[in-house]
């Protein structure tokens, strides 16, 4: 039965809701990389990369669990992603619209990267993956004079030059790591970003470049991590998968 | 002169009809699940075998008589009631998407396909007897099988007709779709790809279902799961699981269809497990 009591209780449910939503999302997602350490903090556990032979730069893990590695997932979450700002940048001169259009394009390319092989849904439940990345090590560079500012113009330039990302896939329901890479391919060489709006300007090419490239290298990583193995090959030469048609040559 | 006209003229039927433009084709009426098994020419098992699933929930699809072609269409009502007969069909017909928008769709007899017409390929047993090339098709196999992302809820098959391929099956990841008709183009000696691949949706409903479906069939099948492969396939579609591989025995074929249709959520399982006694590679 609905009472006075039960309405305050759902309003008040429903305003911490708002609030919560409204909260402003740079306090959350811009950290900055601990002086003197290796790693930002950001994945779940570090304790099983180990370089990749394959990717220059890069440590990575892929479990070989069984019962839970890559292969027995078929769709992916993609999470926002996370700023680190470099040791010595100062956090309060990053421009909240500058962060949020390096998170959004980094997402971007993620997706556009792997949908085809991960297909990008929107809730958690078996079979699915859940994808953390982070930029990790921007730097923030001098105020842009006002004579110089144009339309999306940010207050402070953005240096991308020294970025490298940190990804993690992990179970989508228990949260447990499939697989994790750390990527510290310098693809922004000399990238800066000074506009929110610099993925449809030419003067940044260089730094949608660097994210679609990380985009790039984490589906090729994904790609290597999905390849049969010398069993699975032999598996299935012996079997007549792909089944041809009945009315196939006997 | 008049030959600077012609790639002009087909410019322009190109654009009108990607533009959506009324076209007319002769096709078969068919199950999404025997037109993507591919069973080949129109026989009297395969005209069973279409009646007989539509008729246990399958979804009515047309195939288009020209080429092979799959194609799902908008009012499966019209189509519905003809399952197993030759139609011809105008609507609006996108190739690229496998899909028709049915205006109108009248029942034709195969006595009405001219000989000689591309239409009667479908039609005429002979025509998937006579043309193999036993290399071309262990080539096609082993490339399709290498494919990486190839999981047990997806299911690949071909069919090749001397250098026509079909490739037919489900697929949860667009990947497979694109790779498989990519890997097959560049194989020497084929000429013409027809992708009757239908990417899956993956709503979290047939999910629940996917991952409920494999966790019964490796509880007391799991000498069939290995490595990171299946000798059993597990579509899932709109809440239907269809069962596809091959198994060493009847019981086993039966163990898989009960414990499938003990799986919350599954409303029908259509059991089309092969047991292997009959079974060679390839075949």
């Amino acid at each position: 039965m609905w009472t006075k009591k039960s309405n305050l209780i759902c309003l008040a449910a429903a305003l911490m809701a708002v609030s919560s939503c409204s909260r402003p999302a740079s306090q959350e997602s811009v950290r900055k990389m601990p002086p003197g350490d290796q790693f930002s903090g950001f994945l779940s556990t570090y304790a099983n990369l180990k370089p990749n032979l394959e990717f220059e730069n890069t440590v990575s893990f892929v479990s070989q669990d069984p019962v839970k590695n890559l292969h027995k997932y078929v769709a992916v979450i993609v999470e926002p992603p996370v700023v680190y700002l470099a040791t010595d940048a100062d956090g309060k001169n990053l421009p909240d619209r500058g962060r949020t259009a390096l998170t959004e394009y980094f997402r971007h390319s993620i997706d556009e990267a792997i949908e085809d092989a991960f297909p990008v849904v929107q809730s958690s439940g078996p079979l699915v993956l859940r994808l953390r990345s982070a930029i990790i090590g921007v730097d923030v560079g001098p105020a842009i004079p006002v004579d110089q500012k144009e339309d999306g113009s940010l207050d402070r330039t953005i240096n991308i030059g020294k970025v490298g990302v940190e990804i993690e896939l992990v179970d989508s329901e228990t949260g447990e790591q499939i697989a994790a890479v750390v990527d510290r391919q310098h693809l922004g060489e000399g990238a800066m970003v000074s506009s929110a709006m610099f993925s449809r300007e030419e003067k940044f090419r260089a730094a949608t470049e660097a994210f679609d490239g990380w985009g790039r290298r984490l589906r090729n990583w994904l790609d290597s991590a999905e390849e049969l193995s010398k069993d699975d090959i032999a598996r299935v030469e012996g079997t007549n998968f792909p089944y041809a048609s009945e009315n196939s040559p006997k | 002169m008049r030959i600077t006209f012609l790639p002009a003229i087909g410019w322009l039927v190109a654009g009108a009809l990607s533009a959506g433009e009324i076209s007319s084709i002769r096709a078969y009426v068919d199950s999404d699940l025997c037109a993507r098994l591919n069973l080949g020419p129109i026989t009297a098992s395969r005209i069973e075998c279409s009646q007989s699933t539509i008729k246990e929930g399958s979804d009515p699809v047309l195939v288009n008589l020209h080429n092979n072609l799959v194609l799902t269409v908008n009012k499966q009502k019209m189509i519905r009631p003809l399952a197993g007969q030759l139609v011809e069909v105008s609507g609006e017909i996108k190739v690229k998407n496998g899909t028709a928008k049915l205006e109108s769709v009248n029942a034709i007899t195969a006595d009405s396909v001219p000989h000689g017409d591309p239409a009667r390929k479908l039609l005429d047993v002979r025509t998937y007897r006579t043309n193999h090339k036993a290399e071309l098709h262990e080539k096609i196999r082993h490339e399709l099988a290498m494919m990486p992302y190839i999981s047990e809820f997806d299911f690949i098959s071909f069919s090749q007709m001397g250098a026509e391929v079909v490739l037919s099956g489900w697929t949860v990841r667009a990947t497979n779709r694109s790779t498989a008709y990519n890997v097959v183009k560049d194989i020497p000696g084929v000429e013409t790809v027809i992708n009757n691949i239908e990417i899956l949706p993956l709503g979290s409903f047939d999910m629940q279902i996917r991952a409920a479906a494999r966790v019964a069939l490796q509880r007391f099948l799991s000498r069939y799961f290995w490595g990171n492969g299946s000798d059993i396939k597990i579509v899932v579609k709109n809440g239907q699981i269809i069962l596809l591989g091959t198994v060493a025995r009847k019981a086993d074929s039966d163990l898989a269809f009960i414990q499938c249709n003990s799986v919350p959520g599954a409303f029908k399982v259509f059991n089309m497990l092969r047991v292997q006694s009959s079974q060679t590679k390839g075949a």
